[in-house]
């Protein structure tokens, strides 16, 4: 199995600088070493580390020690400081291999979707452009605000591999919390009102679908059964060989516990075909990101 | 009113669809536009707002509660060129379910497959799309697969893309064209190669049924529904005595 989606970080330090925030405090961290012995427990053999804690070069320290400590096992995701002039900071970042993609929480698009749109004036343009011309991955968390502007990249982009997080629910304006755990909370409605923008990018077959966060996306408790119908959905449309199981550790260590989050896709989707659940758990991420770097 | 002539009712049943080219037109297609452009300047800022709050689609702005907006609206709901035919199919019992004013976003993908409105096990269902402005084939047009409303027409294909649909007909048109379905029927709205925004009114009609719409639904525009004839088709009255 891959876990296409984790963080670690370590406490902050001068070798380690990060940002905090509410979740990351200074003397808290959730390390590499600490993964790997959840994972193994779980039967985990790879995942995917996702930056946190700055967009700086600088902040990326531990996720890059962690990526050269553990070549066989991880590979990263990293963040970029300056969308408009992208491409040191990116090629710096995949310098050695570990890190294959680049998460954007915005794309800096038109906003009225009625409007003329060119992909050219988008604020993080270059950024595709680059990852495009690198065969770099882009890992996808949108505002709602500016999903419907994602087709017009990948229209522009088509052989792009893209990777939209958490289930493709692209987080609206004011709907981010933290419940009383601390975890993230996105108050959205189930289907996302975004789907419409979403679906039809099965047409660019590099699209892929994270299957993750459902526990800051449901409004029930594990296995989260308000959001099956929607992981059918996506089944339907993307195919299990653009879907990627992950668990969003550390965040969910405690609720509901990584050993059950490697069995939520067979309560989400349990009339899947072995050759379809091994593709989800794995496979796929396998083929699209440690194929890489 | 004239309702179908022979030929035409062969037609509908064998294939699912009726075409009414330049339905409105003159005056009332002005008056139409005027009303639709008003209204859609009026409730633009919320719809912006509901796609940043992720609450409402970017993929297509429908103007909300249109019937109490502007008379226009509520003219098209029994407009002479159409709706003699839906009470005619319907057998006289007629009722509208409600009208969608959209419009739709160019886009590089369609927001919607290939899809039947509702099973057969529901009362005939039947909706007529009315374009406001010009649509090219490759303009968002309608998208309509002849002869899928008839009960053994089986499941509807997903096809991928759109274009794998065997069999399909675009209805480009120009403004002021009804297009008038069988909602058992599989359609779409193709792709918006164009750049220019669609737009378009969808009237939702079905055979009367008990309990299927409730008499309060549209009182708000009760006052100005005013004969027997209207009352009934917007559920206000009951459809048997």
């Amino acid at each position: 199995m891959i876990d296409a989606h984790v963080h670690v970080f370590a406490k902050v330090s001068e070798e380690f600088p990060r940002e905090v925030n509410v979740n990351t405090p200074p003397e808290r961290e959730a390390t590499a070493e600490q993964l790997l012995e959840t994972m193994e427990a779980s039967g985990v053999e790879k995942a995917i580390l996702t930056q946190i804690g700055g967009v700086e070069m600088v902040q990326h320290a531990y996720l890059l020690r962690c990526l050269k400590e553990y070549p066989d096992r991880f590979r990263g995701i990293g963040l970029v400081a300056d969308p408009q002039h992208p491409e040191d900071q990116m090629d710096r970042l995949t310098g050695d291999g570990g890190i294959v993609g680049f998460r954007l929480f915005k794309i800096g698009g038109e906003r009225d979707p009625l409007a003329p749109i060119d992909v050219r004036t988008f604020e993080t343009y270059p950024i595709w452009k680059y990852a495009a011309e690198k065969d770099y991955v882009i890992w996808l968390y949108p505002p709602a605000a500016e999903n419907h502007c994602v087709p017009y990249l990948m229209e522009a982009f088509p052989d792009l591999t893209v990777v939209y997080n958490h289930m493709a629910f692209c987080p609206g304006e004011g709907s981010f919390t933290h419940d009383e755990k601390g975890r993230p909370h996105i108050e959205s409605p189930i289907p996302p009102v975004t789907r419409y923008n979403t679906l039809g990018q099965y047409l660019f077959p590099n699209v892929c679908v994270k299957l993750s966060g459902q526990y800051a996306f449901s409004k029930e408790p594990y296995p989260y059964p308000d959001l099956a119908a929607w992981h059918q959905t996506l089944l339907k449309n993307f195919k299990a060989d653009r879907l990627m199981w992950a668990t969003d550790s550390p965040w969910i260590l405690e609720d509901p516990g990584y050993d059950n989050l490697t069995k939520v896709i067979d309560t989400q989707l349990p009339e899947i075909s072995e050759v379809e659940r091994t593709s989800i758990m794995g496979g796929t991420a396998e083929a699209r990101l440690f194929s890489r770097g | 009113m004239a309702g179908p002539t022979a030929e035409e009712r062969a037609f509908w049943e064998e294939n699912g669809y009726l075409r009414f080219d330049l339905a409105i037109a003159g005056e009332d297609l002005v008056r139409l536009k005027n009303a639709f452009d008003r209204a859609a300047s009026a409730c633009k800022e919320d719809w912006l707002e509901g796609i940043a709050t992720g609450t409402k689609p970017a993929a297509h702005f429908d103007i909300p509660n249109p019937l109490e907006r502007d008379d226009v609206f509520i003219d098209l709901i029994d407009y002479p060129v159409w709706f003699p035919y839906l009470q005619d199919f319907a057998d006289d019992e007629v009722i509208l379910l409600g009208p969608q004013v959209r419009t739709l976003p160019a886009q590089p993908i369609s927001y919607v497959g290939w899809h039947p409105d509702v099973p057969h096990t529901t009362p005939l269902h039947m909706k007529v799309q009315i374009y406001i402005e010009d649509v090219q084939a490759n303009g968002g047009a309608f998208g309509f697969v002849p002869g899928s409303h008839k009960p053994d027409a089986g499941p509807c294909p997903k096809p991928r893309p759109l274009e794998a649909m065997p069999n399909y007909k675009v209805f480009p048109g120009k403004a002021g064209d009804a297009i008038l379905f069988n909602s058992y029927g599989w359609h779409t709205s193709m792709v918006n190669e164009t750049g220019v925004p669609r737009k378009s009114i969808i009237l939702i009609y079905e055979k009367w049924s008990e309990g299927k719409v409730s008499s309060d639904r549209y009182a708000s525009i009760s006052d100005r529904l005013t004969t027997p004839e209207r009352r009934r088709l917007f559920s206000l009255e009951p459809m048997r005595g």
